[in-house]
């Protein structure tokens, strides 16, 4: 369940290649020597998969290990590689956050770029840190597995409301025969007093 | 007897017929007055004649309701055909339903009528005397007529289910041409593209104009809330890379999916829930009468133990009384002794 990369990129109508417009790489678990070698592999088949994305259409594309998923909107795309385990509709409704946060905070301004930005975008990169957990990004999914949770509790809380029951049907008992024996005992006090004339 | 085969003979009993004719106008006058004392013996030389003015009666009944059922079969023949024919006009919806309306109400008058002649015949049968073969007749006659009746009645329940059945394939059929006429208004929206995108598949977005009128109609699409929205992207990427198709309808199913599944889960906890309350508050109950029982102990021990207080008061009190009673006996005693000794 890991998110390797995240980018931005500025879907070309033709010809020309996608203009990144941010890119957020997580390679830490990649040798020294083949980091940059990974990240220019991302780059790479971040261009490829994003000119070949129409626009408002999402894709994924098995890569060797990777699945590469990519939205397309307005000719603003937004290309994720994560792993198989990873479920697609979370990667995708990733995707459609950074693509709005992304119009938040640029405007239009990514209209005009014509070459590949080279400043870090900081929300992408903790994106990329907080949406390792693919429940993070989909609220779908969170609220399912805390349904489930919550599931798990009740169905907790009607086993002890259950032996709470028993409980109490035992003691219910225990007092009955209680209030019979206080009874019996009254009987027989008030017995020995009403015939106490032999002695 | 004219009465039997009202709708199947084809013998001339006219003659017959004539002769009936002028016994019931004979009989006419005497039966009205018949009529009354059924019960008991009325004319005694009238028995006959009334007899026959019955039998006749009974008979002229019955050949009214066999006529009624074969007129009423016949519109239920009518009606089946109707229901039969009608496949995609709807013009004899109401004159069927009419039909409808009118066999039900002769159905059930036939019901009644046969009811009435049962009885009819039930009380002429036990009051005046008449032969076994009459009362046999008669009630054959009865028993075939209520066979009649029923078939009728088995057939107007078979023509209503055939009804119901066309009436569902019309909806269908209706329903199908709905669905092609709104598909067909949203497809010339998208008509453009394939025109444009025909000559070079591979450009994503040939015209700005076509570009423009997608992306409006993909603005609704990138909604969290997307359930069933695929056949305008359906509409849209037919004439695209066909491998999107799926992909899109897939992610669009699986929300909405989740969202079911989120649905019923919140649907199961209401229902635990519910379940939950229901056990607490009759375990409230059980609370209550453990409690009572406790009371009742309670009660019941301390009025023991004020029994037991007040025996041991009296016991102790007693002693002073036993004391003076044992003086008393060691009086006699003494008193005895003397006398012996």
């Amino acid at each position: 369940m890991k998110i390797t990369a995240l980018l931005v990129l500025k879907a070309a109508p033709e010809t020309s290649d996608p203009v990144i417009l941010a890119n957020a790489s997580d390679v830490s678990h990649f040798g020294y020597f083949q980091r940059s070698s990974v990240k220019e592999f991302v780059v790479f088949v971040g261009r490829t998969v994003a000119s070949r994305t129409p626009p408002s259409q999402r894709q994924s594309v098995q890569h060797e290990e990777y699945k590469v998923h990519a939205y397309n909107r307005n000719g603003l795309c937004a290309v994720g590689f994560m792993d198989d385990h990873y479920p697609v509709r979370s990667a995708f409704s990733l995707l459609n956050q950074v693509i709005d946060e992304y119009q938040k905070s640029f405007g239009e301004a990514w209209r005009s770029a014509k070459e590949d930005s080279a400043q870090p975008w900081p929300y992408l990169a903790e994106a990329l840190t907080k949406f390792q957990d693919p429940a993070e990004a989909d609220k779908l999914l969170k609220i399912q597995r805390e349904l489930d949770e919550t599931k798990i509790i009740l169905h907790k809380t009607i086993d002890s409301v259950l032996a709470r029951g028993e409980k109490l049907d035992s003691l219910v008992e225990k007092s009955s025969d209680l209030s019979m024996a206080s009874q019996m005992f009254y009987k027989q006090a008030k017995k020995t007093n009403s015939c106490c004339t032999i002695l | 007897m004219q009465a039997r085969h009202g709708q199947s003979s084809y013998r001339d009993r006219s003659d017959e017929f004539f002769g009936i004719v002028k016994s019931r106008r004979r009989s006419i006058a005497p039966a009205a007055e018949n009529n009354v004392p059924y019960g008991g013996g009325g004319g005694r030389r009238e028995d006959p004649r009334s007899a026959a003015a019955n039998q006749s009666e009974f008979s002229k009944r019955a050949s009214l309701i066999g006529l009624a059922i074969h007129q009423t079969s016949q519109k239920l023949s009518k009606l089946a055909q109707l229901a039969k024919r009608s496949s995609v006009f709807d013009d004899p919806t109401r004159e069927i339903q009419e039909l409808t309306v009118v066999i039900k109400q002769e159905i059930s008058g036939l019901n009644g009528a046969l009811l009435d002649l049962q009885a009819v015949r039930n009380s002429h049968n036990d009051e005046s005397s008449i032969s076994r073969d009459t009362t046999t007749h008669s009630a054959t006659v009865v028993d075939d007529l209520k066979n009649r009746l029923m078939d009728t009645t088995k057939e107007f329940k078979d023509v209503l289910t055939l009804r119901t059945e066309n009436m569902k394939i019309q909806e269908d059929r209706m329903k199908k041409f709905s669905k092609i006429s709104s598909k067909e208004s949203a497809n010339p929206f998208v008509r453009q593209r394939p025109l444009a995108s025909k000559p070079s598949p591979s450009q994503p977005a040939p015209l700005p104009w076509a570009n423009g009128s997608s992306s409006s109609s993909s603005q609704i699409v990138p909604s969290r809330q997307g359930e069933a929205e695929s056949s305008p992207l359906l509409q849209q990427s037919q004439q695209q890379q066909q491998h999107m198709v799926p992909l899109q309808d897939t992610y669009m199913q699986s929300r909405a999916e989740a969202l079911h599944n989120v649905e019923s889960t919140i649907h199961e906890l209401g229902n635990i829930f519910t379940q939950l309350a229901t056990m607490v508050s009759q375990q409230g109950e059980i609370a209550i009468r453990i409690d009572q029982n406790m009371e009742d102990t309670l009660a019941n021990v301390e009025g023991a133990q004020s029994q037991l207080a007040r025996y041991l008061n009296s016991i102790s009190s007693n002693r002073w009384l036993m004391i003076k009673i044992f003086f008393v006996l060691i009086a006699f005693l003494m008193v005895f002794l003397f006398f012996v000794a």
